[in-house]
Order: structure tokens, then C-alpha cells, then sequence
């Protein structure tokens, strides 16, 4: 399917994003029903064929998904993206490929067209989104992998304001249903950073015989995820389908991806969330010496730190999400943080759950209770290399660390406490405030030290607290002090693992001072988990074991609040992440 | 009297000692010797990549006690270039 449709109730009205996420969970059903059409057996069919779950797209057709990728001031409904995330969760909790296949990789596209094009591309692109279409974004060459600026494809100027495209995409999602694609090319033949520009190519313009697909390519997980490839021979392009400037490719993307890098990885929660509900339900059925697997201790220590991974993964995400609209000068550090830790994060979690389901996480039989989960498990992995590799990342935040150092560890100003306020309005996505690089300032690592006077000395909790967040603090201050005389040799891609490891240590403070601002600045919070400390105690605890080392468990009173949080909202089929009740009104 | 940033220290430093610290930067980061890298010639056929090339950007801030867009390098991609464009009466400290 094209998509080309006008979707039957897509158009967008007042509805609240409260009021739309519920309306989009109410519309997929329950999908552990054999019955429901749009159910996880469903699901795992049309995986077990490789394909798209046509169903599912249909039902996203007519909530009219594509309507969240579109700023409100191009007609569509995007105002916030951390909405954006959590309504793309429910869809990544019920297929991943429908997550990433139906509209996610339009998304990635269409941020280049919002951050850099001129306002007649921004309408086209709008146009084909809110009908329902669908825009690949064509980056990926198999021979360059992440290393965008040895890009072969070309657009080079032709004379008489054309540009002539040549050459090849590949593994590059929806290439061969979308309407039009967002290509990355040179437009320069001599090496350097200005010789890239994104392209719009409308498929319905290109001349007969110019462009061909490349046969399909299989993968382990996404398995409906349709990933193709396309060759140009001498297509002739006028210059003005250029987003913005000629050259300016390598900055858009820089700036852009800043977006779809902090919340993609956000959105694979949902993934987390189906494994953890899977194996819940399975030990709770599951009789073992008696009783059920739920009451075994390893059992409860397990899940009840699965849970943790995903609040502190939802925690972090949200902040650095947020911080695309409040602190957007700061968010390329976060959008390499959050992919760097979140991926691993939820990979090595679904990867615990499977010890947990044993034998049963192997099952693939669409009708098998458990199958979903291994689909999730396959789905999970792209997490980690999909839209950037974590390791690009890593070796991006280690070439920042001195001036990291030098620029924003040393005690300073804090974060806007709006960060951190889950209640707090944000205002609409400052696309043109976006920076090609953040220069080595951020404020949320200091912030950290800053908050921690408002603990109370008298409360035994907040003295527990400070104890295992004190720890993070002077691990800014050594690590100000290593990184400031890292020497320049140490900061290219043969650097050693010790010094990889500072970027680990690094993040891990970053993740730190997310959960210790975000459970100070909600202690309004309706729901008394998030004003109580232990959420936040088995978060610092958690974090606190050196990077590698085998951690010790969680204090048993800690363990049993986290069971008893996870059993409550397992009952009440609530979420597992930040937002149990969908999102706030609003 | 330049109102350029290298004019503008205080300790007066020349356009030559800046073009001889930009090429000792520039070296160290690609692991070659300040000799191996001609004025003349990108960065990036040294291996400067683009990414890294904004933090040393930054490291030019420093340096001069200014402030520069980060793609500064992107756009001056040569040490003539980039010490042309630095030592321009425009770039006020």
C-alpha cells in the first residue's frame, strides 16, 4: 500500500494528546485477544512472513499517524515531541515494524524538511504526509555506513539549474513504496564538510528509466520493515528541490537528527514494556516446586530490575526530549548520551527477561502465548545501530570530553527547572534553534550537584539520597580532571578502553542528574511513587556499580517496593514507563 | 589599528604565530608533524573529520578569547583559509 488514500479521520482536530493516545490504544484493542484483528497473533503472522501487518497500517491510517510527524503550523498535529514519543510507544508496544516501517522513517525524513527547507518544500511535504503518503529517508550507502561525508550518491550541478543524480541507497526503509524521498548527496565532488545536500526527489516527477530498485534486503529482526535500494542513472533534478542552501547537508542533518536520534531510542521502550509484560504473565502462570514462578526471589530481583532499567531509560529520555524544546543549543550531547546508554540499556534488559522465560523465549509459533516476545527481542536490536550507531556515538562524546571539561563541569548555572517538571508546558519545537553542535556546553551534569541542596538533612531517606548521588558528583569532579589532560591522541577512534570508559562514566553521571532533577521538581506529582525516594535510591544504586562490574543487588526492601509498583501496574494493565496512565491532561 | 581577533590580543600576537598554532592543532589531531600540513590544502585530506573539525573549532575560541560559528572549519577548510578568515578586520574579538 501506498498510502495515497486520504485517511478516512485523519484530519486534525483540537483533541488533546491525552485525548488522541487514548483514542489510538482504544483503537488497536487488547492484544493478547486471539480474537483481535489487530492482536499480537496477528502481529507475529505477518512477521512470520516478512511482511507489514497490513492491518495495523490500516488502523494507523485511519488514526491518521502521520498527522504526529507534522508541525501544527504546516497542518498537522506535532506540537510536542515528547507527545510525539510517548504516542509512537503505544505502536512500538504493538509492533516495532509498524513503528519504524509505517511512519517513524517518514519522520526522519520530514525533520530535514522542517529544520532546513524553504516554506513551498515544507507544504509539499506536509501535503504528501497528511494524505497518508509516505517519504523514505535515503541516507544509508552500504560502502560508508555512519560516515555520512564519504557519501557517493551524487547531485551534481549540471548547468542551467539542474542537478543530475547518479548512483546508489541501500538498506533504506520504505524506499520502493514512498511517494518521495529525502536523499543525502553530494553535490560537490571535492571531499570536505560542504560538498552534501539533502535532496527532495518526488517520485511522480522522475523522468521513465532513471531510477530502478535494488532487490529487497532481508533482516534478523523488523522482519516487515521493508528495506530497499535504489539506483539513479542521469536523473535530471532542478537545483530548487535542494533543502535549503547547496552544502548545507551535513549541518541539516547534524541539526535534525538531534530530533529523531533522542526520540527513536525513546520510542523502543515500548518494546521493553511487551517483554516485561510477557514474562510477568508467564511466571505468574508458570508452577514451579509449588508455587508460581512470580513468588521465586531471583524471579522478583530480575524483573523488578527490568522495571528500573525502564523508568530510568523513560527518565532520561524524557529530559533530553524535553531538552529539544527547552535547551535545544545543548541536545546534540544529549541525543549521543541518551542513544548510547538507552540502547544498552533496554538490549541487555530484554536480554534478562529471556533468562527469565527460559526455554519459552525461543518459542516462535504465532499462536504460542509467549512468541511475541521474541520478536520483541529481535526488534529490540536496531536500538543500538538503527539511524546512528551507539559506538558513533561514543567516539562523538569522547572527542568532546576536554572541552566538555573545560566549558561545563566546573559548578555552574543549572538546567530550567522545566526540564524536569513532568506538568510543565513546553513550548512548540524551536526547529531553527537547533545547533550543529553543542561546543561543550551543557548544564545538566552540574545541575545535579546544585539540586542536592535541597535535600533535608533530618529524613533518613534523603540521606541515603545524598550518600549514593554525592558519589556522582565527585566523580564529575575526577573526571573534569582526567578528561581536561586527556591527550589529543586519546581522543581519535584507536583510542584505548580506559578512555572509551570515560564517556560510560560520563553518560552514566548524565543519567544521574536526570533522575535526581526529575524527582526533585515533581514532588507535586499525583501519583505517590514518583514524590517517594526509592524509586530514586534503586536508580543510584543501580548506576553506582562501575562500568562492567557485576552489580550487587538491590537492598530487599528496595526490591519488594519495585515488585509491589510492577505487580499493581501489571494488574491494572497500566504502562511500565514514566507515564503510567498514558499521558497527563493537558 | 586591526580590529581583527589576532591584532586584538593583548599580548599581540601575529598572524604567523596564529597560522603556526592552527598547523600545530590541526597536526596533533591528525598525528602528522606541523611540516607535513601545507597551507594550501584541506583539512580533510589529512583526515580531519568533519565531526572533529567542530570541536576544534571550539579550541579556537579558546584559543583567541572568541566566539565563531562551530562550522568555522567547514567553511575556511584550508590553515590559509581559516587564518585569512580569522584575521579579518570583521572578526572583532
Amino acid at each position: 500500500m501506498t498510502g495515497t488514500q486520504p485517511p478516512s479521520d485523519a484530519a486534525p482536530g483540537p483533541a488533546t494528546a491525552q485525548a488522541r493516545l487514548a483514542a489510538l490504544d482504544q483503537r488497536l484493542g487488547d492484544p493478547w485477544d486471539s480474537g483481535n484483528p489487530l492482536g499480537f497473533t496477528a502481529v507475529l503472522e505477518a512477521d512470520e512472513r516478512a511482511e507489514m501487518f497490513a492491518d495495523g497500517e490500516s488502523a494507523l491510517d485511519a488514526y491518521g499517524l502521520n498527522a504526529e510527524f507534522v508541525p501544527v503550523a504546516h497542518g498537522g498535529r506535532l506540537t510536542r515531541v515528547d507527545h510525539l514519543v510517548e504516542i509512537m510507544r503505544t505502536v512500538y508496544r504493538r509492533d516495532p515494524c509498524l513503528g519504524l516501517g509505517y511512519g517513524f522513517s517518514s519522520f526522519i525524513s520530514s525533520v530535514n524538511v522542517w529544520t532546513a527547507a524553504d516554506p513551498d518544500q515544507q507544504r509539499q511535504v506536509a501535503a504528501i504526509l497528511l494524505r497518508g503518503g509516505k517519504i523514505a529517508a535515503a541516507y544509508h550507502e552500504l560502502a560508508h555506513g555512519n560516515d555520512m561525508a564519504r557519501t557517493d550518491f551524487q547531485a551534481l550541478p549540471s548547468g542551467a539549474g539542474r542537478l543530475l543524480l547518479n548512483g546508489r541507497k541501500e538498506v533504506v526503509t520504505n524506499i520502493q513504496r514512498s511517494d518521495a524521498m529525502v536523499m543525502f548527496a553530494r553535490t560537490d565532488a571535492r571531499q570536505g564538510s560542504r560538498s552534501h545536500s539533502q535532496v527532495l526527489v518526488e517520485k511522480d516527477r522522475v523522468a521513465d528509466g532513471k531510477m530502478s530498485y535494488l532487490p529487497r534486503f532481508a533482516s534478523a529482526g523488523m522482519r516487515g520493515v521493508q528495506l530497499g535500494g535504489v539506483e539513479f542513472r542521469d536523473c535530471p533534478l532542478p537545483e530548487h528541490r535542494v533543502l535549503g542552501n547547496l552544502g548545507q547537508g551535513l549541518e541539516t542533518m547534524l541539526k535534525s537528527f538531534q530530533i529523531t536520534r533522542t526520540t527513536l531510542v525513546g520510542m523502543f521502550t515500548g518494546a521493553l514494556d511487551t517483554g516485561l509484560r510477557t514474562t510477568l504473565r508467564h511466571v505468574h502462570d508458570r508452577r514451579l516446586y509449588g508455587r508460581t514462578a512470580a513468588e521465586l526471589p531471583q524471579v522478583r530481583s530480575t524483573l523488578a530490575g527490568v522495571f528500573l532499567d525502564l523508568l530510568m531509560s523513560e527518565v532520561f529520555a524524557t529530559v533530553s526530549t524535553r531538552a529539544l524544546h527547552l535547551v535545544p543549543a545543548e541536545t546534540g550531547i544529549y541525543a549521543q548520551a541518551v542513544k548510547y546508554f538507552v540502547s544498552k540499556t533496554l538490549i541487555d534488559a530484554m536480554n534478562r527477561l529471556s533468562g527469565v522465560l527460559g526455554a519459552h523465549f525461543y518459542i516462535r509459533d504465532p499462536h504460542s502465548t509467549n512468541a511475541i516476545f521474541q520478536k520483541m527481542l529481535r526488534d529490540i536490536q536496531p536500538a543500538g545501530f538503527g539511524h546512528i550507531a551507539r559506538s558513533v556515538c561514543q567516539m562523538s562524546l569522547l572527542q568532546q570530553l576536554p572541552l566538555l571539561a573545560r566549558r561545563s563541569w566546573q559548578p555552574g548555572v543549572p538546567a530550567p527547572d522545566d526540564l524536569f517538571r513532568l506538568d510543565a508546558d513546553l513550548p512548540p519545537m524551536p526547529f531553527d534553534r537547533l545547533a550543529v553542535s553543542a561546543g561543550g556546553r551543557e548544564r545538566l551534569s552540574s545541575s545535579l550537584a546544585a539540586g542536592l541542596q535541597a535535600l533535608s538533612a533530618d529524613d533518613p531517606a534523603h540521606r541515603e539520597v545524598r550518600r549514593l548521588a554525592e558519589g556522582f558528583v565527585t566523580d564529575l569532579a575526577a573526571l573534569a580532571e582526567e578528561c581536561s589532560r586527556l591527550p589529543v591522541t586519546e581522543l581519535a577512534v584507536d583510542a584505548s578502553s580506559h578512555s572509551y570508559d570515560l564517556t560510560a562514566r560520563y553518560t552514566t553521571i548524565l543519567v544521574a542528574a536526570a533522575c535526581y532533577e526529575t524527582w526533585r521538581h515533581n514532588q507535586h506529582h499525583p501519583d505517590p511513587f514518583w514524590r517517594d525516594p526509592t524509586w530514586l535510591i534503586a536508580v543510584l544504586h543501580r548506576l553506582s556499580a562501575p562500568a562492567g562490574a557485576v552489580r550487587a543487588p538491590l537492598p530487599e526492601h528496595i526490591e519488594r517496593h519495585l515488585f509491589a509498583e510492577l505487580t499493581e501496574r501489571h494488574e491494572a494493565g497500566q504502562g511500565f514507563g514514566i507515564n503510567k496512565n498514558g499521558l497527563p491532561a493537558g | 589599528m586591526s580590529t581583527s581577533a589576532v591584532e586584538n590580543q593583548a599580548d599581540g600576537r601575529s598572524t604567523e604565530d596564529l597560522r603556526a598554532w592552527l598547523t600545530q592543532c590541526v597536526a596533533l589531531h591528525v598525528q602528522l608533524t606541523p611540516e607535513q600540513i601545507k597551507p594550501d590544502v584541506p583539512l580533510t585530506d589529512y583526515g580531519l573529520d568533519s565531526i572533529y573539525a567542530l570541536t576544534v573549532a571550539s579550541e579556537i575560541e579558546d584559543h583567541l578569547g572568541i566566539d565563531l560559528d562551530p562550522t568555522v572549519m567547514w567553511n575556511h577548510p584550508t590553515i590559509d583559509d581559516l587564518v585569512g578568515f580569522l584575521t579579518e578586520p570583521e572578526q572583532t574579538a
